[in-house]
């Protein structure tokens, strides 16, 4: 019989899918008789989708970036000056 | 997909507008390869140096992989040319978050929760996100985890990335990609757990 601790440390696999089917048939039999597993599992699946939905801190120099793309890519379009120095 | 080829065909004629929609998209995704890779101080380089062989090199995109795939493995390329020896032996390393993890403690010799997971005041991410104490709190907890632990959390969950492209990526086995992604998981819901509790980071 598989114990709570033991569905905590197959929860992330359960998350992703990676469970085989002997774990997921043990798991889901557990699931069904435990209510604090239950709630570990669901507020688990949320503090996932709060992960997701966090939003971006960093900001990163966004005009610099681009700036410097858009000379890389004028650069690259500029015909061949046969300039072999590089 | 249409859409990406609609954005590559706009790329390749120079469109500005295009460059902006690629960086903004992708930016946070090849951010936390390059993190994962060479650790936070030199991330943003990598970034930069990427972007700019992504620039150079469209011509040769050839639609075999998505764009998103190629993007990846471009700055991956990118900063382990950069890291070269320095490889971090720190696999595996045991960092949790600030509020900790559901370890050993939380449980009885049989087995079953000695201290079960309390109940949240709410199931919707938006509700609790509502929060700018919170979102702080996460913050504070992800800053506080290992790099790659951060960077494979932030690759399955904000890039949606599978399992095998991740761990091809880094250059880690399925088994460690498993084991980073479950405890830093565990520490984000310690952390929302702490905070449900005690209202405070």
């Amino acid at each position: 019989m598989l114990k709570c601790k033991d569905l905590v440390a197959l929860s992330s696999d359960l998350l992703d899918g990676e469970l085989t089917l002997k774990q997921r048939i043990a798991v889901r039999m557990h699931l069904a008789m435990c209510v604090h597993c239950r709630r570990f599992i669901r507020q688990l699946r949320v503090s996932q989708r709060v992960i997701r939905q966090l939003p971006d801190q960093q900001a990163p120099e966004l005009e610099t970036l681009l700036r410097a793309m858009q000379a890389q890519q004028q650069r690259a379009s500029e015909p061949d000056q046969g300039d072999s120095s590089k | 997909m249409p859409n990406e080829q609609d954005l590559i065909q706009r790329l390749l004629k120079g469109e500005q507008a295009a460059y902006r929609e690629l960086v903004q998209q992708y930016q946070g995704a090849m951010r936390a390869v390059a993190i994962a890779i060479v650790g936070t101080a030199s991330a943003d380089e990598v970034v930069q140096d990427s972007w700019l062989a992504v620039v150079r090199n469209l011509n040769g995109f050839a639609g075999r992989a998505s764009l998103k795939t190629w993007l990846l493995t471009i700055t991956a390329n990118t900063a382990k040319s950069r890291l070269r020896k320095q490889r971090r032996e720190v696999l595996l390393d045991d960092i949790t978050g600030p509020h900790g993890t559901i370890d050993d403690a939380r449980f009885a010799a049989d087995g079953h929760w000695a201290q079960a997971p309390s109940l949240w005041h709410t199931d919707s991410p938006e509700a609790l996100l509502n929060e700018q104490a919170l979102r702080d709190c996460l913050e504070h907890t992800l800053a506080t985890l290992s790099e790659l632990q951060r960077s494979v959390l932030m690759l399955r969950e904000r890039q949606a990335l599978e399992l095998p492209d991740i761990c091809n990526l880094l250059d880690i086995s399925h088994s460690n990609v498993r084991v980073l992604l479950h405890r830093a998981r565990l520490s984000v819901f310690a952390t929302l757990e702490h905070f449900e509790e005690t209202g405070e980071c």
